[in-house]
């Protein structure tokens, strides 16, 4: 069995910080810094702009935080934009050239040092990421233990596989996952629970730089087009054979029927049932939730569960996602974020998988609406126990005000902080989140984790023309917490005898934090959602009230994604800890009725000739 | 209230001021804000030159140092509906401010900064400044209903409800008030009224059918789920747009080529294909440079039947723009329904090159190959589009037609039962499964009975005389030639208007069946017409 030595409760117990110390307040510096730059993250994603404004140019950018050497902490990958206007690359040399991959020595040679720095391995890993990148995914898809990582692609895609040794061998083609088509986001999940990661891949629109089209601003000055101005491409899912390979399967399961401007992914159990559905934000049309069915196949429901359009029926711009449970009532709601003028979406999960839109309630629409957003994520980032919301955010269409003063890439906005005051309603406080919160980019891919192990939620924010952040988190660590890693033994690759037992991240699994008093908090281990970017696998919960344990914890319950339930005892505080699937007591399955999802339209079977 | 009505009070609001603040002391031309004219290099011709005249009048009227205040307010608040008009907001919203604070009394400039600062976004302002315009134009039908609507938006739905029943007071007849208020009741969870406003205001606007989703949320919440699903599944993206004369004023300033086109596009997606056209027109006389008009010109000239005038159209967008892919897509296709050719060929050909990955213009080249006889060159066409885009059933049928052609009925079997395994749902490739187990050359291949299911299921989801014609095919190659009879009967019934040389076929097969046993149908070669 290779051994996989993320620090355990014990090492980090020693270096947390202690649990009480002190009031969660804001610094006068903010609740954030960015620290990529003095942290060895210099690095700046080009689009490769120069004036023909082809539409690739302004949806791509994002970042994957993972840990691809198995030391213990988050390394980085993000993606690297290209030249695309032929004949120009010569004259508008982009630096560096393609996608890096950055190491994280916090923890070296079993030693942790006082603070992250990342080295730039790209060469030594033989990753060669040049393609014209958007977005990027991880998961296991060999199970071998080892993270790989997904390149998405204006272009063929790169699946390329984690050898465990620090390098990395590019096997889309092999694989049968080398999408030609504009990919923004996928997300690795195990659809079938047969213990193998499937991908679903969102596919964007049909572009080809020789069909570039032109589109004016409303002042009738060239600008980017918008979205409709292309055909939709259709979306993959490609089922993982457990041989290394996958079949594509989008036809068989039913997703190829329906086409949409895929921008964001993740999957949920949104109904409650125990399978893993798919919902999918299409940018200028309505969303899809795939339903999952079993027998890996699928049924569109969006519109009757209530989330392909916003309350008041408009099909907007939809682009990043965050599934999370803020509400602690047990269930996956969603946040969607959309261009200005829209506003974005709370969709809250009513428990059998419909959905209501409670934006305005909440008090996010009036905060959201000058706003064109992309990543975003439930984070605790105070550690408060309550999930916030964060949205970074980016113009599509050239901000004339900026253009007047001369910025040559005139989009920019700044991010955005929603904090959850409880009773389904937010407040936004990006003003006390410092400057990164004040500091405007065009921001695209948002990836969220603990990039310094210290117990609270880091950002990696890629901006398109702009230099990468790395918006570390100030506040949450001085509030208890306890970190969760989820994993479990899954079938190897048949005759690999090194696959043989190994263990990985179970994406998918579900934790539930019962405490005495107060309000079990429902988290979900993950790596997909956001817009174009991995987040980190582990599960980060936050206890605090105050400066000490809101309530005491009980037990802790995983609900892991081939259905089966464990409890296990309370883990410390400070500390991250790692649950191996079979090593808790086992649940006998929820009491709950699984819900359905309401049933979509019948196929037509009819002869549109 | 009738929005003619609105802006007769708002006009005579205004000209009560006017007397007033023109017999006061002429202000010193102070800008405050100050306003930063925007560069009008970039613009189109057209907009530019009406953004440099409103700018001159402005400026011409500061220069003079004595007009008066009114005069002044004028000329900054048409220039800031001039900037507004074109999204120009920075400067728009300077324009406003300084025309506000010269003619205080006037509601419009008020209004005007209301709706830019709504259209921004920046709900707080929007509110006041509506509010300020409501001091001074009390009463106003559109602006309490944008108030309303931003109240909506702020989570304030008790105030939002407040402020719009005031608009429906005044104005009972107003569709946008009963369908605001009643999306305001559904915020507010009062399910039964929100049903009872938005069907009065779905009543008078039918055509509005986003009213039907909010119905549907409505019904959900009274139970009724029979309701809901019916409204859900009438739902669409047309509303209920406020009346309100101050913006559609400020809509009538635009020019150029951008709104006729953006009204042409509307007007063309609601199938209203002679208004299109003429705002295609329109765009062109702004600009008669622009390939986009033409092209869009040409798509609405085809629906109203002037192939001849959509063919010179794209030419001369061509002409404009040769290797615009678009332009050489629609022409191909336009020419080859005409008839093969090579000038169709060779447009097809290079919208396939320019759009090496766009699945429907691979089928449009491989279908005029395949008409033109091109048999060999069409299959690997469709191959292509059929690896493009696997749930495009009109490709994957085409290429088995085209193997039929060929004489390869097992390759054409085995795509046509690949076809039906990957998209169960394709009633078209489920019949043309049906016709070849009916009646394949290869008898080998038949396949009676389930040629019998497979068209029985298609029958079923749409009863046409083609699938009728199947079924018979299917019941005669089984040997039931009586079932075959009525069958075709059915279908010949179903044609009664058809051309005779449509016809005579399938009197041909009648008269086969009623002769009886053995009526297995003769090979087919083709698919049905």
């Amino acid at each position: 069995m290779r051994s996989y030595p993320w620090i355990g409760g014990l090492l980090l117990a020693a270096l947390a910080p202690p649990v009480s110390v002190g009031p969660a307040a804001v610094p006068p510096a903010g609740a954030f810094v960015d620290r990529a730059a003095e942290w060895g993250l210099a690095f700046r994603y080009s689009n490769g702009a120069t004036g023909k404004l082809y539409y690739p140019e302004i949806v791509g950018g994002g970042a994957a935080l993972f840990d691809y050497d198995g030391d213990g902490d988050l390394d980085v990958f993000v993606v690297q934009g290209k030249v695309l206007e032929p004949g120009q690359a010569a004259t508008h040399p982009i630096v560096p050239a393609g996608g890096r991959l950055f190491r994280n020595d916090l923890i070296a040679g079993g030693v942790r040092h006082a603070e992250p720095r990342f080295v730039d391995v790209t060469a030594a890993s033989g990753i060669r990421a040049d393609g014209y990148g958007m977005g990027v995914a991880v998961g296991d898809f060999d199970n071998d233990g080892r993270p790989d990582l997904y390149l998405l692609n204006f272009g063929p895609n790169q699946l390329w596989h984690n050898n465990g040794d620090g390098t990395f061998t590019e096997v889309a083609r092999a694989a049968g996952a080398d999408d030609p088509r504009m990919s923004l986001s996928a997300s690795f999940a195990d659809l079938d629970r047969d213990g193998w990661l499937d991908l679903y891949v969102a596919d964007y629109v049909e572009f080809e730089v020789a069909g570039n089209v032109r589109c004016t601003a409303a002042s009738s000055q060239p600008d980017y087009c918008g979205p409709t101005a292309f055909p939709p491409a259709p979306d993959r899912l490609l089922r993982n054979r457990g041989d290394g390979t996958f079949e594509d399967a989008s036809l068989r399961s039913g997703i190829a029927r329906a086409r949409g401007r895929g921008m964001g992914v993740v999957a949920a159990d949104f109904d409650g049932d125990g399978w893993p559905d798919l919902f999918v934000a299409n940018d200028g049309g309505p969303n899809f939730l795939w339903r999952n069915r079993g027998g890996f196949t699928f049924e569109e429901v969006a519109l009757p569960a209530g989330v392909a359009v916003d309350g008041d029926g408009r099909a907007v711009a939809n682009m990043g996602i965050a599934a999370g449970d803020f509400d602690d009532d047990g269930d996956t709601d969603l946040f969607v974020t959309h261009l200005a003028g829209e506003g974005h979406t709370l969709w809250v999960n009513l428990g059998d998988g419909t959905f209501e839109d409670r934006t305005a309630a909440a008090g996010l629409t009036a905060p959201s609406l000058p706003s064109t957003g992309f990543g975003t994520g439930w984070i605790d980032y105070d550690n408060d126990g309550r999930l916030d919301l964060l949205a970074v955010d980016g113009a599509v269409r050239r901000l004339d005000e900026q253009a007047r003063r001369g910025d040559p890439f005139p989009f920019a906005q700044t991010p955005q902080m929603f904090r959850n005051l409880g009773g389904g309603r937010f407040a936004e406080v990006s003003r006390e989140m410092g400057e990164p919160f004040r500091r405007a980019g065009v921001s695209r891919g948002a990836a969220f984790g603990d990039i310094d192990n210290d117990g609270d939620t880091d950002v990696l924010v890629v901006d398109a023309n702009g230099a990468l952040r790395l918006l570390v988190n100030q506040v949450g660590s001085r509030r208890p917490w306890l970190g969760l890693r989820l994993v479990g033994r899954v079938p190897g690759l048949p005759g690999i005898q090194s696959h043989a037992g190994a263990e990985r991240d179970m994406l998918g699994a579900r934790v539930e934090v019962v405490r005495r008093g107060a309000a079990t908090l429902w988290r979900r281990a993950a790596t997909d959602g956001s817009y174009a970017s991995a987040s980190d696998p582990r599960v980060l919960v936050g206890l605090g009230e105050g400066d000490r344990v809101a309530a005491a914890v009980t037990e802790v319950r995983v609900h892991w994604p081939d259905g089966r339930a464990e409890t296990f005892p309370p883990p410390p505080l400070g500390a991250y800890t790692t649950l191996h699937q079979g090593a808790g007591r086992p649940l006998e399955p929820s009491a709950k009725p699984a819900a359905r999802l309401p049933a979509g339209k019948p196929l037509s079977r009819g002869t549109p000739r | 209230m009738s929005p003619r009505r609105a802006l007769r009070l708002l006009a005579l609001a205004a000209a009560l001021v006017l007397p007033l603040s023109a017999a006061a002391p002429a202000a010193p031309p102070v800008e405050d804000p100050p306003v930063h004219h925007p560069d009008l290099a970039p613009l189109e011709a057209g907009v530019a030159e009406q953004l440099a005249a409103g700018r001159r009048r402005l400026s011409d009227l500061l220069a003079g140092g004595a007009a008066p205040p009114a005069a002044l307010a004028d000329a900054y608040g048409e220039l800031g509906m001039l900037y507004h008009a074109y999204s120009l907001a920075e400067p728009a919203e300077a324009c406003y401010a300084n025309a506000a604070r010269l003619a205080p009394a006037d509601p419009r400039w008020e209004h005007y900064l209301g709706a830019l600062l709504q259209e921004a976004g920046r709900l707080d302002e929007a509110a006041a400044a509506y509010q300020r315009a409501l001091a001074r134009a009390p009463g106003d039908v559109a602006a309490l209903l944008h108030l309303g609507e931003i109240r909506r938006r702020q989570g304030r739905p008790d105030e939002a409800a407040a402020v719009l029943r005031q608009a429906l007071a005044a104005d009972p007849a107003s569709p946008a008030a009963k369908a605001l208020l009643g999306q305001t009741s559904l915020d507010r969870r009062d399910f039964r009224a929100a049903a009872d406003l938005l069907e009065a205001a779905l009543a008078q606007v039918p055509a509005a059918d986003r009213l039907h989703y909010l119905l549907a949320q409505a019904y959900r919440g009274l139970g009724d789920g029979r309701r809901a699903a019916e409204h859900l599944a009438r739902a669409g993206q047309v509303g209920v747009r406020p009346a309100d004369p101050l913006l559609d004023a400020l809509a009538a300033l635009r020019t150029g080529e951008r709104v006729p086109l953006a009204r042409g596009k509307t007007a063309f997606q609601a199938g209203r294909f002679a208004e299109a056209a003429q705002q295609f027109r329109l765009a062109l006389a702004a600009r008669p440079a622009s390939v986009e008009a033409r092209i869009d010109l040409a798509a609405c000239l085809v629906q109203l039947g002037d192939t001849a005038g959509a063919a010179a159209q794209l030419r001369a967008a061509l002409a404009l723009d040769p290797a615009n892919a678009t332009a050489h897509l629609d022409l191909g296709t336009l020419l080859a329904a005409a008839a093969p050719s090579d000038e169709a060929r060779a447009h097809l050909a290079a919208a396939v090159e320019a759009l090496p990955r766009d699945a429907a213009a691979r089928r449009a080249y491989a279908h005029l190959l395949r008409e033109s006889g091109r048999l060999e060159a069409a299959l690997g066409e469709y191959a292509r589009a059929v690896e493009l885009d696997p749930a495009d059933d009109v490709a994957r049928l085409e290429e088995a037609e085209t193997l039929v052609r060929l004489g390869r009925y097992r390759p054409a079997w085995e795509r046509l039962e690949d076809g039906v395994r990957s998209l169960p749902a394709s009633g078209l490739l489920a019949h043309g499964l049906a016709r070849l187990l009916a009646a394949c050359p290869d008898p080998a291949l038949r396949d009676g009975a389930r040629a019998r299911d497979l068209a029985a299921t298609v029958w079923a989801a749409r009863p046409t005389p083609e699938h009728a014609e199947t079924l018979a095919l299917a019941e005669a190659e089984l040997g039931h030639c009586a079932e075959a009879a009525r069958w075709e009967r059915a279908a010949i019934d179903a044609l009664d208007s058809a051309p005779a040389d449509r016809q005579a076929p399938l009197r041909a097969r009648l008269a086969g069946y009623e002769r009886g046993a053995p009526c297995r149908p003769t090979a087919l070669t083709s698919g049905p017409p």
